[in-house]
């Protein structure tokens, strides 16, 4: 079979590479299976050497990435499972079902390793929804399909963040994470290891959709991208219901030897992963795979993407116990192989052998070493500060990366489960319920504009930012994700910012002991025309404990509470909200000191704890003021806040109230000196700078005063992103 | 594709092209169905098929596929004009998406 | 007593339903599988929240059909107490146990938010425990929860006191005369749109919606 009768996306040196591997000229079913699994999506063959740089060891890890969903030990005989996916690539073109598919995808991670998946979050970004109708037509279908999919499921949708940028305009990114919750006894693996096992296909069945996902995913989108319809898939979330309903019956009988997802690259990575991990083969039979249409050719079958599909492995004395589960729900499944000792992946179609291909070969993709290139230094654009600052704050509580984002979650069914403490609207994260006795918080942050100015100390920002957010709410960071989207890898400007990239992740971990469980490398968020990579966008995604009910914090302000701010804002306008709002650049990057971030993390930690923290909440976009605005309206009552004593000489009011300076929190208390006493200790600082009381904000610095009504607040902020979509 | 089997159109054809020689618009009934690519899945078909219709005695149906129906009265001076009106709305304003649905546009009468 | 919460393909408030009985109401329950469902060992049910059937053709249609409903009939004829919550109440009213249909919320979104409700009435097998006029907090979450009938039932719902709940405030669906829950003739099947199960604990937020359960257990007596 010559190459170039078979259409594939592999490079000179990969298809040499094959060749001489396999020391024969594959056929052209078999040149499928390696371009499939070869897809940057499936194989990381351009980001693994810069993955190892991740700490991923911890007294909590079970199981590190590698897997599909990374696996904690949460206490009491429970471990956690946490995952992330995106459909950047089909919600460009299909938000919808892109979306919604996407959900199914992630779902299906934690349902395989045999945990219940108890919460989703959705990190989204889109071009500006105040200028461009084609965003916004991106942003409410990919949120309708999110909700459509999740409630439908019966999994809530508790958290999230939402971020406009005009590099997201071509390229919107879609993550969606999941988390589970099981028995560590239960804990079932994605490998194949007994020969002799039955190989099980459950669930949808198998068609022409989603053929050259994955490779589809790892290519630019371009004007031919719209008919790239067999790409898209049709999202069957009342499938997925009866399918995690059977599975998580199934994996409770602890027959269930091994256990995957099918998703990107169909049956031809699933297998071959399986058995990789397992040191074993998998031999399996063409005939025996459901098919939804007639006619699908043996590549077809092995490469489509059709959703919904798990491949189950079963001892032989269990088969009949585990398939009357799937009879019991009406899940279609059929036994399509076994598990054999020699380490291939043997095709069959009845007596004749199709394709035979060394797992070892099949899973492991050269790797490619790509070519870094420092971008040019931007330059920096200083503009006169306004006048009226009160005007200031209302229109970046109205602007759309500020604004409330409750348009957006009131779609979302976030009760379902019973386990929802806190809330959408009510914290810095959301707050689970868990079967020991415990509580799981968990958010997810990026920051595209930071990350653009400067990809290392952006990186390390987020992480920084992310478990904020965790600490925020009474709880201890125990593990993170990460999710990393650039554009085309072949450009060396952007590969020099993935691995800045992963270089400010790393290291911000490392200072944090956080391990790194899990996450993803998305490459190709590009645009062929205009040739406009998005912005660096490391999404981490940090998963925390709370020991006990009462140290559960919201960030809402509570009358007669003293406010007191923790740590020093310096001048931090790169990227900022208010610098876009005035049209400014500050090329500087977010300052970032690891080991000030992690003494403030424990202190903050520390307080709460010890019962002097009545609400919290970190400073992020937008900076101090609106940091207070927020905990007013949470908490629906103002504040008198003087912040001079805090006002650092070298910086300008609006510098001040404005900068986005990184380790800095707004706590409010009834036991101030208590308080106070441990952030001394420690040596953070902490500065009482007023007290919660009116139906105003007032805030006084050096020469400016900004007032504002709660009512004006509110106006802006909770009524902006509706009136800007609907 | 013209598809009305009301004797109306055929009895009025010659009267309403000879009236729209004039400029008189004419207020057109047409319908336009919005399904899933014939190659997709239809999920809410399949469960309407084997749930409700084979679970209830109705073995006899083999495939159920679904989809939305708009009934849109325009005013047009032809059902040419009546069609192309209606193509040009489902595409400008994603009444469809050409990535996972197909689109049919029918007159089926006139007022 | 013991209560039966109806497991249909695609619920998915059935665990939940299920929490509140055994764990916090503390009465014995049991999850069936809607295909094992037989009304003569049970002195109640429940017909929890979720997506039945994924809400195929119409909310609830699909279940109507199962062979559960023809025990849950059966049982309602007993004067046993049916609880009907969300998908319940959609599957109830496609059943013909209750009156009128649920659609689409006016502002043609789904919805998840929490709601105050007023106790119309106390006797329904469901709101003994409750005060007549009494607010109440629970939430909602759905996509087709807007209450409609014809204008003749409307008039003989009102006639007989057989509006159990209406929203107070906001009505976040649109449903006609506010109404967020009814009840039949007889008084034993009630239906609503907010979630109980979700109220029966301060934690979540309320436990107003406990004494919905706990009203049940009194019909019982």
């Amino acid at each position: 079979m010559k190459l170039a009768e078979v259409e594939v996306t592999l490079t000179k040196d990969e298809v040499k590479y094959a060749r001489k591997y396999l020391r024969r000229e594959p056929n052209t079913l078999e040149w499928a299976m390696i371009d499939a699994e070869w897809s940057e999506h499936c194989s990381y063959k351009s980001s693994k050497p810069y993955l190892k740089l991740l700490p991923t060891k911890g007294k909590r890890v079970i199981l590190g990435p590698g897997y599909d969903s990374g696996v904690v030990d949460i206490g009491r005989g429970y471990v956690a499972t946490v995952h992330v996916e995106s459909h950047n690539h089909p919600s460009a073109i299909d938000p919808y079902g892109g979306a919604a598919t996407g959900i199914g995808g992630v779902v299906r991670d934690i349902l395989c390793m045999g945990t219940r998946p108890i919460a989703f979050l959705d990190s989204l970004r889109f071009g500006l929804i105040n200028e461009s109708p084609h965003s916004t037509w991106l942003f409410k279908n990919v949120v309708r399909g999110i909700a459509d999919y999740g409630n439908c499921i019966g999994v809530p949708t508790v958290a999230g963040e939402v971020e406009f940028d005009e590099s997201f305009e071509k390229n919107c990114l879609v993550d969606v994470i999941a988390l589970g919750i099981g028995k560590k006894g239960d804990i079932v693996l994605a490998r194949a290891c007994q020969p002799g096992d039955s190989v099980i296909l459950v669930g949808g069945s198998t068609g022409r959709d989603g053929i050259h996902g994955v490779t589809f995913a790892s290519r630019v989108l371009t004007d031919k991208s719209e008919d790239d319809r067999s790409a898209v898939q049709i999202p069957d979330p009342f499938t997925k219901k009866l399918i995690m309903e059977a599975t998580l019956e199934a994996t409770s009988t602890g027959h269930v030897h091994g256990l995957k997802d099918l998703g990107g690259g169909g049956l031809t990575c699933g297998l071959s992963e399986m058995a990789d991990k397992g040191n074993t083969g998998i031999e399996m039979s063409i005939t025996k795979v459901h098919l939804r249409e007639t006619g699908l050719t043996s590549t077809e079958i092995m490469i489509s993407e059709s959703q919904e599909r798990m491949v189950f492995i079963v001892g032989d004395a269990h088969e009949r116990e585990i398939c009357d589960i799937f009879e019991k729900y009406e899940v279609p499944y059929r036994k399509i192989g076994k598990v054999i000792k020699e380490r291939c992946i043997v095709v069959r179609e009845r007596e004749e052998e199709l394709a035979r291909l060394p797992t070892r070969f099949l899973a492991n993709a050269p790797i490619i070493w790509r070519r870094m290139k420092r971008p040019k230094k931007q330059v920096s654009r200083k503009r006169e500060p306004p006048e009226n600052l009160s005007d200031i704050l209302l229109k970046l509580l109205a602007s759309p990366n500020i604004a409330s984002k409750e348009w957006v979650y009131r779609q979302y069914d976030h009760e379902v489960g019973g386990r929802t403490v806190v809330k959408p609207g009510q914290g810095d994260a959301a707050v689970m319920r868990l079967p020991n006795g415990k509580f799981a918080a968990i958010k997810a942050d990026g920051n595209a504009r930071r990350c653009h100015i400067d990809p290392y100390a952006g990186a390390a920002s987020c992480v920084a930012e992310a478990c904020r957010n965790v600490v925020a709410v009474g709880a201890e960071p125990i593990a993170m994700l990460d999710h990393c989207q650039f554009g085309d890898p072949n450009n060396p400007e952007v590969f020099w910012m993935f691995v800045q990239t992963m270089k400010g992740i790393s290291d911000a971990c490392k200072k944090f002991n956080l391990p790194c469980i899990g996450g993803k490398v998305s490459f190709y968020n590009e645009d062929t025309e205009t040739r406009t990579a998005i912005k660096p966008t490391p999404v981490i995604v940090v998963v925390g404990i709370i020991e006990k009910e009462k140290h559960i914090t919201t960030s809402g302000f509570k009358e007669g509470d003293a406010v007191v701010v923790v740590g020093n804002t310096k001048r931090d306008l790169g990227g900022s909200e208010y610098y876009r709002l005035i049209k400014g650049f500050d090329k500087s990057p977010p300052s970032i000191d690891l080991r000030t971030e992690k003494r403030t993390l424990n202190t903050v930690l520390e307080s709460t704890r010890r019962g002097y923290v009545r609400s919290c909440h970190d400073v992020s976009n937008g900076g101090l003021v609106v940091a207070l605005a927020e905990m007013c309206m949470i908490g629906d009552v103002g504040a008198s806040i003087d912040l001079r004593r805090l006002q650092n000489a070298k910086l300008e009011d609006d510098e001040f109230l404005f900068s986005e300076s990184n380790s800095r929190f707004v706590v409010s208390t009834k036991k101030e000196e208590d308080l106070l006493k441990v952030f001394s200790r420690h040596r953070i600082p902490a500065t009482k700078v007023g007290e919660v009381k009116g139906n105003r904000l007032e805030i006084t610095t050096r020469n400016k005063h900004v007032s504002c009504t709660l009512e004006d607040m509110k106006q802006a902020y909770c009524k902006s992103i509706e009136s800007l979509v609907e | 594709m013209i598809g009305s089997k009301s004797f109306h159109v055929a009895g009025n054809s010659h009267a309403a092209n000879s009236s729209s020689q004039f400029g008189v618009r004419i207020m057109y009934l047409v319908e336009i169905v919005v399904g899933n690519k014939p190659q997709a899945k239809d999920p809410e078909g399949q469960t309407i098929m084997k749930d409700l219709m084979h679970k209830s005695g109705y073995d006899c149906v083999r495939d159920v596929r679904t989809g939305k129906l708009l009934k849109v009265q325009i005013e047009a001076n032809s059902e040419e004009e009546a069609k192309q009106k209606a193509f040009d709305m489902c595409n400008d304003l994603r009444i469809y998406n050409p990535v996972a649905h197909y689109c049919k546009i029918e007159i089926r009468g006139k007022t | 007593m013991k209560i039966a919460v109806i497991q249909f393909p695609g619920s998915n408030c059935d665990l939940d339903t299920l929490h509140v009985l055994r764990d916090v109401v503390r009465v014995d329950t049991d999850l069936v599988w809607h295909k094992d469902f037989r009304g003569q060992n049970y002195d109640a049910a429940i017909l929890p929240g979720g997506f039945s059937y994924g809400d195929h053709l119409r909310a609830g249609i699909i279940a109507a059909y199962s062979p559960a409903m023809a025990s849950i009939k059966k049982m309602a004829d007993e004067n046993k107490p049916i609880l009907g919550i969300c998908n319940g109440f959609q599957i109830l009213v496609e059943s013909s146990l209750l009156p009128g249909a649920l659609l689409r919320n006016s502002c043609l979104k789904f919805v998840c938010k929490w709601t105050t409700l007023k106790v119309e009435t106390e006797s329904s097998a469901f709101t003994q425990l409750y005060k007549k006029g009494q607010n109440i907090r629970m939430p909602i979450a759905h996509n087709e929860g807007r209450y409609f009938v014809e204008e003749e039932t409307l008039e003989e719902l009102r006639r007989n006191d057989q509006v159990i709940l209406r929203y107070v405030g906001e009505n976040p669906n649109g449903a006609i005369d506010d109404i967020a829950g009814i009840c039949n003739k007889e008084r034993n099947i009630v239906g609503l749109m907010p979630h109980p199960e979700r109220a029966s604990e301060i934690i979540l937020g309320s436990n107003d919606g406990k004494r919905m359960f706990e009203s049940m257990l009194n019909w019982h007596k």
